[in-house]
């Protein structure tokens, strides 16, 4: 099959992706999304651009490095922060501290860094870089397993996850694509064929409540949903179920309704009540985590939605 | 909740309260030593052979006969419920004047405090004078007697031999099997047709196996008589029964007693009762750490069935007899090794136990390990209702020991796969799963038939040996390599007792040397083994193995004169990752890219990378390593192991056995502690890579990586067995789904050649709570290698260890 080695952004690249789809799966995560959902717990994911990442574990002190990270940057915006205590106890150190307001995101300071605690949340790669790398790992795909692709938005880098795509199936690998379903109608239709299951989120119903969680109003999704199903595609749909934002009765209602009326397309809804272990990564880019007082929602709760999910006929479960 | 919770009952939740209350007060059991000691005192010129026999027959007729209020299986090889073994002629005339000849102060805040394995003062005074007797008797006096010169020339002073011989060789799978299918008695017929036949044609050659046979009809005697008084006791017992139902069940008991021992179990009672009396005499004779009962399921599992056939038992209460056998197999504990007063008095005072300072190996167990499912001589599948009940008691009771392995082929059924993946996730590796496919041809390749292979049962840790035939003393013999490792093998070749990094020219040069001193040393340490096993073969036989272990009634000879079937001797390396990532240290920076020099690689490790941080940081950041399917440091792994293991495979066997080289450790926090730093970037005092798996911190690019570069270790050579081992999260396994994942996990492993697969489910949060909180978190069990531990009893630094283990987290 004739693909091309297109270029892309992705951050990264994980075996044994057990919540994305069925089997043993590699995923790859790539960079850059339209969306950008209040508990997104892949921040470093949403902008196609490398960020400056920092792990202050890992800093061992600027002296020990000679202001190798302080000396690369071109804005003054890394400085020594306060000394303190070496973890290792060798004494007192001095760990890079960034100045967010003046860093431009020239990553020159993640260069420079030997132990790797500024970073670039991301790396450029091609189709068949990628595809080198997790092809390695098809012996574990023997029992319907496969590679997913991930994001971000998949979709945005679309030149380089439909040739990835046509690859890897030329290869006889089970492809996942994990998408928003923010894309256009002809993006999809083109890459149909090389896709064996979508795994397709449907966040909320009410467009203008989507549009204030998201960013984006949802038609566009529920049409390309509507339209995968009617050309033969595969959905496994996962709706998150965030405590006051989506976990509305009539919402959750609607969306089931929904998820029904696609059919034979929709092999399994998936429940992903909220939870909490994205914040840190906030912490990392120096962003701010903004659902600060939700809390995840209750067994008791969620067991109740599974059952109205499974009352419309639905093959649904708690994810 | 799970759909395997089920409730435990009334009487196996006091029996499991029970022994936790014991623990706090248990005692050194003196009782075994005492009746050795008189008779070794007044038979001193009697064969070896025929002296043992004396001994295990005194014991079986004058130990005290223990039968306690609520118990399902009768006895315990001490006089009370979970006494601690030690033997006394196991060289350890030292130690015992280190420990009861010390000031009364120090013995009382020693071995009479709370938390301590209690020794009386009357108990004092005999042993300090028995052990008088034993200078110049025990077996380190044999083994001086022997051992070649330059053994003694290489460990001059304070070497006495402790180490070497300094306990039996345990470590094997003792036929429990005959015991139970076949008897004592019948073993006893056969010993008396053979000895009537020798008697006939006496000549110089057959005298030894005459005396072997004379001995083993003793045995037999003696264990007859054992059960006999046991059923004495249950009638006596009886008497004073509290209730009309313990009463009757004491006198059923009693019925049994007559009957087993001598002949073959009925019921699957009876059959679980042969076990522990079994048990019984092969502590008393030796306290052999790490033997295994062998494929037990199979041939408990037709009584257990018949049982419920025939209606003599419900499903409950064969679950609930399979629960008390599971408990009391743990209750033999063996002190290994033995700390001394200085130790014990730290520990006493950090509310701390003996068992806190076997630096990991904390359990209060022996060792065991109980092997499940499998196949039948036939090759086909070999799993029935106690393959199953037994999974089920350990998902439902939660215990440390004994160590399970499940045997996994094409048969296994799915039911089982799932108890066994819920099980390992609620008690931390818990069974480990072995492959048959590879394990059975590694039996072939040690000369093994196919029917016989595929009758493997796992003991010790990880080591496979087949079942009931195969003398295999995998570790105390065997491992003591004359200070053969692979990391001291490195270290010597890089650090100057052989040669200086700088000195080498090419990386080829290096590999070359280190081909050298791998063949030199491992050749040293197998001369040594042949005479720590003739040490054995002399003076120490095993009589209570060779009672049942196939071969020995057969040819007339004990197990230490190479009467089994089958024998083997096996040893382990270890520190995989961490040899693997300095071989591709050196190779990359030194040789390929020379970006370090050779000699400032060498100056760092001298000064343990004072002023090298940044060096340091390159390796540990820019430095492909073992761990991340790379095919550069992968296939140096694959060199040095193979050469490892094809070197020791084809030394010369004792008793014309096979050697069997394994990979495994339970050392590498500890032993890190005394070890300098290594190329690799690790600094003096840090933990090692543990066993075959890579070092934690160099695992950069995922867990499918990380299984893939393990099972590129050579594993059909590891005839002595090796795991990789994982950490999950609990996110990664929660749900049916993920249970059905985790098998893919282990069968994808499996097909790429790995032969057995650990897991456990331990989350960090849940480990930093339970190190603040560690009265919650009483039951939190861990892998650690071979065996699996209580998190909380882990000494701090292998809490940390095991809490910088690799964590498949999604």
């Amino acid at each position: 099959m004739e693909y091309k080695n297109s270029a892309a952004h992705i951050y990264d690249i994980q075996g044994y992706a057990v919540h994305d789809g069925p089997g043993i799966r590699t995923t790859v995560y790539t960079k850059g999304c339209p969306l950008r959902c209040l508990w997104c717990h892949s921040p470093e994911s949403q902008s196609y651009d490398f960020e400056l990442g920092y792990l202050p574990i890992k800093c061992l002190g600027t002296e020990l490095c000679q202001n190798a990270c302080v000396n690369a940057c071109p804005e003054g915006a890394i400085s020594a922060d306060e000394p303190i205590k070496a973890l290792d106890g060798s004494g007192m150190i001095q760990k890079a501290k960034i100045d967010r307001a003046k860093c431009t995101g020239c990553l020159k300071c993640a260069e420079a860094c030997m132990p790797k605690a500024l970073y670039a949340s991301g790396r450029d790669t091609t189709v068949d870089e990628v595809y080198d790398r997790v092809i390695k790992d098809r012996g574990f795909f023997q029992n319907g397993g496969g590679i997913t692709i991930s994001g971000g938005e998949a979709m945005a880098q679309f030149g380089f996850t439909l040739n990835l795509a046509k690859r890897l199936k030329d290869g006889g690998i089970h492809i996942c694509l994990d998408t928003t379903g923010f894309a256009p109608a002809e993006a999809f239709e083109e890459i149909l064929p090389y896709v064996d299951l979508f795994l397709y989120d449907i966040k909320h119903m009410d467009s203008d409540t989507h549009k204030k969680l998201t960013g984006v109003p949802n038609e566009l999704i529920l049409e390309n949903a509507r339209f995968l199903a009617g050309r033969g595609g595969a959905l496994q749909i996962r709706v998150p179920v965030i405590p006051k934002l989506t976990d509305s009765e009539t919402n959750l209602r609607r969306t089931a309704e929904f998820c029904a009326s696609l059919g034979e397309a929709v092999k399994l809804v998936q429940l992903l009540p909220y939870h909490k272990t994205g914040r840190m990564k906030y912490d990392r880019l120096g962003w701010r985590y903004k659902l600060t007082n939700v809390e995840p929602p209750d067994d008791a709760f969620m067991l109740k939605t599974l059952e109205m999910f499974q009352n419309t006929g639905l093959n649904c479960q708690l994810y | 909740m799970n759909k395997f919770d089920t409730p435990i009952s009334d009487r196996i939740q006091k029996i499991k309260e029970k022994r936790a209350a014991i623990n706090k007060n248990l005692r050194l059991n003196f009782e075994r030593n005492r009746i050795l000691t008189e008779y070794y005192r007044t038979h001193e010129t009697e064969y070896p052979v025929l002296k043992r026999a004396g001994y295990l027959y005194d014991w079986c007729t004058k130990r005290e006969i223990n039968i306690e209020d609520d118990d399902i299986f009768l006895g315990d090889a001490g006089p009370q419920c979970r006494t601690v073994h030690f033997d006394i002629e196991q060289t350890s005339r030292a130690w015992i004047k280190g420990c009861f000849g010390d000031t009364d102060e120090r013995f009382r805040a020693a071995w009479q405090v709370p938390g301590s394995v209690w020794v009386d003062d009357e108990d004092r005074k005999w042993v300090l004078e028995a052990a008088d007797f034993w200078v110049g008797r025990d077996i380190g006096a044999t083994a001086r007697g022997l051992f070649p010169p330059e053994f003694f020339e290489r460990f001059p002073e304070g070497m006495d031999l402790t180490n070497l011989t300094g306990s039996y060789p345990g470590h094997f799978n003792p036929n429990y099997e005959r015991a139970v299918t076949v008897g004592f008695g019948g073993v006893r017929r056969i010993a008396v047709e053979k000895l009537d036949a020798i008697v006939k044609h006496t000549t110089t050659d057959n005298v030894r196996s005459e005396l072997f046979y004379r001995a083993l009809i003793k045995v037999c005697d003696g264990m007859i008589l054992m059960s006999k008084r046991y059923a004495e006791g249950c009638r006596k017992k009886a008497e004073t029964a509290a209730t009309p139902e313990r009463r009757a069940e004491l006198l059923k008991m009693a019925d049994s007693c007559d009957w087993i021992i001598e002949h073959p179990a009925r019921n699957l009672w009876e059959g679980f009762q042969t076990v522990f009396f079994y048990q019984y005499l092969l502590t008393a004779d030796g306290t052999h750490w790490a033997d295994s009962p062998g494929l037990i399921d199979s041939f408990l599992g037709p009584l257990l069935e018949n049982d419920i056939k025939t209606g003599a038992l419900t499903h409950e209460q064969a679950q609930e007899l399979c629960d008390a056998f599971l408990l009391h197999i743990g209750d033999q504990i063996i002190m290994f090794p033995k700390p001394d007063n200085n130790q014990l008095i730290e520990a006493h005072k950090n509310g701390k136990t003996m068992f806190d300072l076997q630096g990991g190996m904390q359990n209060i167990a022996a060792g065991m390990l109980i092997t499940l499912g499998g196949q039948k001589r036939d090759g086909s599948g070999d799993y029935n209702l106690a393959t199953e009940m037994l999974l089920l008691s350990y998902y439902r009771l939660r215990v440390a020991e004994p160590s399970l392995a499940l045997r996994i082929n094409k048969h296994t059924p799915a039911r089982i796969w799932e108890i066994a993946i819920a099980s390992s996730k609620r008690s931390g590796g818990m069974p480990q799963f072995n492959n048959d496919d590879v394990i059975i041809q590694t039996m072939l390749d040690k000369g093994v038939t196919l029917e016989d292979a595929r009758r493997y049962a796992v003991f010790g840790c990880v080591e496979p040996a087949i079942s009931g035939m195969e003398w295999s003393m995998a570790s105390n013999c065997g491992s003591f390599g004359g200070g053969a490792g692979l990391l001291g093998v490195l270290q010597s070749c890089i650090n100057g007792t052989v040669k200086k990094l700088y000195e080498y020219e090419t990386f080829d040069e290096l590999k070359a040397e280190l081909e050298k001193q791998i063949k030199s040393s491992l050749a040293y340490a197998n001369r040594l083994s042949h005479f720590a096993a003739f040490v054995f073969n002399t003076a120490w036989p095993i009589l209570s193995a060779s009672v049942m272990t196939e071969g020995c009634l057969e040819s007339g000879r004990d197990v230490s004169w190479g009467g089994a079937k089958y024998n083997g001797m096996g040893s382990m390396f270890n520190t995989v990752g961490t040899v693997t990532d300095s071989l591709m240290v050196i190779k990359k920076l030194c040789f390929d890219d020379k970006t370090v020099s050779k000699r400032e690689l060498y100056d760092a490790l001298q000064t343990n990378w004072e002023g090298k941080e940044l060096l340091r940081q390159q390796i540990l950041n820019e430095v492909p390593l073992y761990g991340n399917d790379y095919d550069e440091p992968d296939s140096i792994m694959t060199w040095i192991t193979s050469l490892w293991a094809d070197t020791f495979n084809n030394l010369p066997g004792v008793n014309n056995g096979t050697m069997n080289c394994g990979v495994l450790d339970l050392y590498w926090t500890g032993t890190g502690k005394f070890t300098g730093p290594t190329p690799d970037g690790r600094k003096a005092g840090d933990p090692l890579s543990p066993s075959a798996d890579p070092y934690p911190n160099a695992v950069k690019n995922g867990p499918l990586s990380y299984v893939k570069s393990v099972a590129k270790l050579p594993w059909d050579k590891m005839r002595c067995g090796g795991a990789i081992n994982l950490r999950f999260d609990a996110n990664s396994v929660r749900g049916d789904e993920a249970t059905s994942k985790v098998r893919e996990l282990i069968e994808s492993y499996f097909k790429m050649g790995g032969i057995q697969f650990h897991f456990t489910v331990a989350d960090t949060e849940v480990m930093r709570a339970a190190q603040k909180n560690p009265q919650d978190y009483q039951d939190l069990i861990v892998r650690i290698a071979g065996f699996s531990a209580y998190f909380t009893h882990l000494p701090f630094d292998d809490q940390e260890n095991y809490i910088a283990r690799y964590e498949l987290a999604v």
